[in-house]
């Protein structure tokens, strides 16, 4: 049975008179474990899908199923919940909480997903050594270099063990080197086990995912297993 | 310079600017107009201030015009006022036209009596009778319209009266009314009533209404004639009037007196200078009224300025990036200033244009709540406020606050410019203080720490209470710059602030004699001062604040009271400047709610220390007093003891004193006011053993005074003089010119309704005499079980014609207790303004961080914060800031007011009390009130959708 799996996924955008079809009738599934990359060209729709499936965004028309239960036919606050016990993110843009230390911000799933305030602490503390950030617990995002940043946000998205990571675009905002050391992060992830969803339009890190799914105006059209 | 040259000379960079630089201009208006409704925020913020402003100077306009208008309804062409009783008025105005003065154009005789007026079951008690000859007052002066006399003289049996009299009794022309003075009664008919104009409306004494009775020559005499004992001569005066109008006659009073003076040599006659003292008293109550305003609105002013701080600041920080850029395209860091603060410009110029409307409207809201403060008809001082604006007002006004926003903003905006481009355009943190930083730091801390000094030695020396609480603040920036080095910061800055809060509050304990003639500015200085350390001490505690804040809402587990506490907590700029606005206006709110609960529950204490040992107070037309053993025969009455009295002028005898008799009413007593208990004394020298002992002192020396604590103390503004044990003092017949000089033996009790200065029967005999001194005030003591207020109705139906004016003493000082209340209310009230500010100042940076966080609430969302949480964490945040600043206004208002009482700031009488029920509405009403303007933002932040967010930011 697939982790998670989408039917017919429907998606447009209002934009002033004109309606944008962003995504037109997906179907995708994924299996736990896995390792995909979507790609395609800017305004292909890549964010929307990822924002689709993990329930960020509202869909028009389909379901999205995850472990079988349709996250669009979910309250708010079931949807919202269901993020934080079963699901992890990863931005471009980092988007730490500028207000909290690395450790707060890591323990923040955990905590929302109802996680003791010590045992929240301690995962935060021990998935931030995990990244290689043992020595800037109490640092703020804006005393983090964009590639320590990014580490954090990693951190952030696996402490809580979630059953799928979402990721778009993690490597953009960072230098070639960064970015190589945060895709090998999320590589050794993957193979303890981590299910991984990362939206890029880097050829080189596309590649290196598991799955490639190629996404242009609104629909898919590749699907290729790498290895 | 005038208000609106200001404007435009403030303007000209700006304009200049606006024609030469288009890109500015393209970045300004386009900046001001994208938002509109942030930009209505922006404007709405800015604009309080100027209201606040431009409605103290129309309160001012209204006082000044309210007692000006006494010119026109009391005197006419009145200039001056030749007074006496011992040569006829017609010896004295021939002797006036002898000196032939271009500057004069007309003298007239007038006579006036106390008398009460009766009609049916109505009666007006203190009525006026004014005799004249109407010809001659109809033709007195350059504008006979101003005279309000026409027609002929009435006939025998006939009198004009004013539209007040008509009023107060229920008559109209054709009635017949009873006019009682000296025992008699003259039983008239109304021939016309007449508006209170000019010589018609003749009244000397501060007050709108004027019951005139006004009757033709000879009148006054018939009744005099064989008057009753103790019952005092009319006044009998020469009218002058200047040349030219009603007001502009009185610039040449001082000419025209010193022209006239030496026609009266050897008579016994004095000059009133009446015209010139009512606009000189009109224009000193405008004065301080505006003063009393714009000082206790400076709070609310003060809020709005750091309103305008915090909005610009978000406003930069929220264009940061934009800003960055703009310099690492080539913009120098003038023309980021100057594109900032034009902008900046436009939104001052607007605001103080729309806060210049809503001060007329703020003004014109005061005016009708003191209205029925001020106006109490039939009471000794009543006055009808007239609602003015004038445009200088409205302007300067205007001018105030475009001058103040703009301040603001080219400050904030020089300061943003200072911004590094690469920190700008990756939103880093500033870097550690450079060396050179680090030396200014030094060189500031040892300027301010001589100069804190310096004034405080100065301010303790010179008695200047200002400088006392300005040299120490001072002092301690000063050393908290020089020791950052050595000492670690925030224990540091801890301690010096704390030690400015101890030493704020008790500086009127350690220096009392600096403190003593303390003004409005004063308080105004110390609130700014104790808010400002006060925030600084909890801003720079704020972390453990707020970790115990969390600790006892739940610790790390409750997301939306952490979330909600981690932006003020790292914010702390922002956060002062919210925290500052709250506990500024709660702090004078809470202040006055104190001091309106203080002064309220004295009704007992003040009672008991005005009435002695009687239980009424009778006042009677002097010109008829009531027979002291006719009242003692009524029913009902214990003991009589009589007060004679009579309008004495004082000066007070020192090198700092003011020179220059000011009008008091003198009184002396015998033995029966010490017998039955006297009003309590205040202030009394060691020798004397108790109240009666001053009392018994007072009887056996002429050249002794017992005033009370309000001796000679006019207006609403502070007293220049406040009299003190041994102070001598001048005592002067107005007409006679007769003068003794006097020593202060004891200060009575400040007693509403009471503030004769007593002297002994001797003083008063020889400077007087019977002609002119009355014992019309009886102290009345009421036998066991009789109602105080019945009898004093009983004794009021039965004295009608000696215009009997009964009251208990209780009534009395309930009467002006309330009117006291009623004017602190109105303060309160407008106190208030600052509240709005302070709240919509709340809910303006509320709305703001819902938009400069949308990313935030974003990711937050996307990591399983639900939108329920997201609405709580912002009302957590604005719940916090709201709270410590009610708490820090709260605390401070308590602190200083129970000290304030606590070393007598405010007289002996008062006794420190927490109105906890008013403090409850206020404190509680101002959360609630902070938590409804967060609600909107709240919301909408919890509307914020995820996807949406993060896509925007991205």
């Amino acid at each position: 049975m697939p982790l998670l799996e989408a039917v017919r996924v429907h998606k447009s955008y209002k934009t002033g008179a004109d309606a944008v079809d962003a995504l037109k009738g997906i179907d995708l599934a994924i299996e736990p474990g896995e390792f995909v990359s979507v790609m395609g060209p800017s305004g292909s729709g890549k964010t929307t899908l990822l924002n689709c499936l993990s329930g960020l965004d509202g869909i028009d028309e389909g379901k999205v199923l995850l472990d079988g239960e349709s996250i669009h036919e979910m309250t708010d606050a079931k949807r919202t919940r269901h993020r934080a016990e079963s699901m992890g993110f990863i931005f471009q843009a980092f988007n730490l909480i500028p207000v909290f230390t690395a450790t707060e911000n890591v323990e923040l799933p955990l905590l929302l997903a109802g996680k003791p305030a010590k045992a929240a602490r301690a995962a935060a503390i021990e998935t931030l050594g995990r990244v290689g950030l043992g020595h800037r617990l109490d640092h703020r995002p804006t005393e983090l270099s964009g590639g320590e940043q990014q580490r954090v946000t990693i951190a952030r998205a696996l402490a809580g063990r979630p059953r799928i990571v979402w990721a778009d675009e993690p490597t953009g905002n960072l230098d070639s080197e960064t970015a190589a050391s945060v895709m090998s992060l999320l590589a050794e992830l993957h193979t303890e086990g981590l299910t991984l969803v990362l939206v890029t339009h880097d050829q080189e890190i596309g590649a290196s995912a598991q799955r490639r799914i190629v996404v242009r105006d609104g629909v898919v059209v590749d699907d290729e297993r790498l290895r | 310079m005038n208000a609106l040259g200001q404007v435009v000379f403030l303007s000209l960079p700006f304009l200049f600017l606006l024609a030469r630089k288009p890109v500015l201009r393209r970045l300004a208006f386009r900046n001001a107009t994208r938002r509109p409704r942030e930009t209505m925020l922006v404007l709405l913020g800015s604009l309080l201030g100027t209201a606040i402003i431009t409605g103290s100077l129309i309160v001012g306009d209204t006082l000044d015009r309210s007692f000006r208008q006494a010119v026109y309804s009391h005197q006419g062409p009145i200039d001056e006022l030749v007074e006496t009783s011992a040569v006829p008025q017609a010896e004295i105005e021939r002797r006036l036209a002898a000196v032939g003065s271009d500057d004069v154009d007309g003298l007239l005789p007038i006579t006036t009596a106390a008398a009460a007026v009766i009609a049916g079951d109505k009666a007006e008690p203190n009525a006026t009778i004014v005799e004249v000859d109407f010809a001659r007052a109809a033709a007195f002066g350059a504008d006979p319209d101003s005279t309000g006399i026409e027609g002929p003289t009435p006939a025998p049996g006939r009198v004009v009266i004013t539209e007040d009299l008509a009023e107060m009794v229920d008559v109209d022309a054709g009635d017949r009314v009873v006019v009682a003075a000296y025992g008699k009664r003259l039983d008239v008919t109304v021939d016309r009533v007449v508006e209170r104009k000019g010589i018609a409306g003749f009244r000397l004494s501060p007050g709108s209404e004027a019951f005139n009775v006004v009757v033709g020559p000879g009148t006054i005499a018939s009744l005099t004639a064989g008057g009753p004992p103790g019952a005092t001569l009319p006044n009998t005066y020469v009218a002058v009037s200047n040349t030219g109008g009603v007001v502009d006659g009185a610039a040449l009073t001082d000419t025209v007196v010193r022209q006239l003076r030496p026609a009266l040599e050897g008579v016994p006659a004095g000059i009133i200078e009446v015209k010139q003292d009512t606009l000189e008293y009109s224009e000193l109550q405008g004065k301080q009224f505006t003063e009393l305003f714009v000082g206790i609105g400076f709070f609310s002013v003060l809020a709005g300025i750091l309103l305008l701080v915090n909005i610009f600041v978000m406003l930069a920080q929220e264009r940061k990036t934009e800003l960055g850029m703009l310099r690492a395209v080539g913009m120098r860091r003038a023309s980021l200033v100057g594109g900032f603060s034009l902008e900046g410009w436009l939104y001052a110029l607007a605001s103080s244009a729309l806060g210049m409307v809503a001060g007329l409207g703020v003004g014109r809201l005061i005016v009708v709540v003191a209205s029925s403060i001020f106006s109490n008809p039939g009471e000794i001082f009543s006055l009808e406020l007239q609602y003015a604006a004038t445009l200088e007002s409205a302007l300067a006004g205007f001018a105030g606050g475009f001058t103040m926003s703009l301040l603001v903003v080219v400050t904030t905006s020089v300061w943003i410019a200072r911004l590094n481009v690469i920190r700008a355009i990756r939103d880093l943190p500033d870097p550690p203080r450079s060396r050179t930083q680090q030396v200014l730091g030094l060189a500031v801390g040892a300027v301010l720490t001589a100069l804190g000094g310096v004034l405080a030695v100065a301010g303790i020396g010179g008695e200047v209470p200002s400088l006392v609480l300005i040299g120490p603040a001072l002092l301690a920036v000063g050393v908290v710059l020089l020791l950052r080095r050595l000492v670690p910061f925030r224990p540091l800055v801890t301690a010096a602030s704390a030690v400015v809060i101890v030493f704020s509050i008790t500086a009127f304990d350690l220096f009392p004699d600096a403190f003593e003639t303390a003004e409005i500015p004063v308080f105004v200085v110390m609130g700014v001062i104790l808010n400002a350390a006060a925030v600084i001490l909890v801003s720079f505690n704020q972390r453990r604040i707020g970790s115990f804040v969390r600790r006892i809402g739940g610790g790390s587990e409750n997301m939306p009271l952490r979330l909600g506490l981690a932006y003020p907590l790292a914010k702390l700029f922002r956060t002062g400047m919210i925290l500052s606005m709250y506990a500024l206006v709660v702090f004078t709110l809470v202040f006055m709610t104190v001091f309106s609960h203080l002064f309220a529950q004295q009704v007992e204490s003040f009672t008991q220390k005005v009435s002695g040992g009687f239980d009424v107070r009778v006042d009677s037309n002097p010109t008829s007093p009531i027979p002291v053993e006719a009242a003692a025969a009524m029913p009902g009455v214990a003991g009589v003891a009589p007060i004679t009295n009579a309008l004495a002028e004082f000066e007070p005898r020192c090198p700092k004193c003011p020179k220059d008799f000011v009008d008091w009413p003198a009184g002396t007593f015998d033995r029966r006011l010490i017998d039955a208990g006297p009003p309590a004394i205040a202030e009394r020298p060691p020798g004397l053993r108790d109240d009666r002992a001053v009392y018994e002192a007072l009887l056996r020396d002429p050249n002794a005074i017992v005033p009370t604590q309000f001796f000679l103390q006019e207006g609403g503004g502070p007293p220049t003089w406040t009299a003190e044990l041994g102070d001598l003092v001048v005592i002067r017949n107005p007409e006679t010119g007769a003068t003794r000089e006097l020593r202060v033996l004891a200060l009575a009790e400040s007693g509403f309704g009471n503030l004769t200065a007593m002297v002994a029967p001797q003083t008063m005999q020889e400077l007087f005499g019977p002609t002119r001194s009355s014992p019309n005030t009886l102290f009345v003591t009421a036998a066991a079980g009789v109602d105080v207020d019945e009898l004093a109705t009983s004794i009021n139906g039965r004295f009608i014609e000696s215009g009997s004016d009964a009251r208990s003493f209780r009534s009395i000082v309930e009467l002006n207790l309330g009117q006291q209340k009623q004017f602190f209310r109105l303060i309160q009230g407008y106190l208030a303004l600052g509240l709005v500010v302070g709240i919509a100042g709340l809910g303006v940076v509320m709305v703001r961080s819902v938009r400069e966080r949308r990313r935030e609430v974003g990711v937050l969302r996307s990591l399983g914060f639900e939108a329920g949480a997201v609405r709580k964490a912002f009302i957590a945040e604005s719940a916090f800031v709201a709270l410590e600043g009610i708490v820090i206004g709260t605390a401070l208002a308590l602190v200083t007011s129970w000290r304030l009482v606590g070393n007598e700031t405010f007289g002996a009488t008062l006794k420190f009390a927490v109105p906890l029920g008013s403090l409850a509405v206020l404190t509680i009403g101002t959360f609630v009130a902070s938590l409804i303007a967060t609600a909107a933002p709240a919301q909408q932040a919890s509307r914020i959708k995820p996807a949406v967010a993060l896509r925007i930011a991205d």
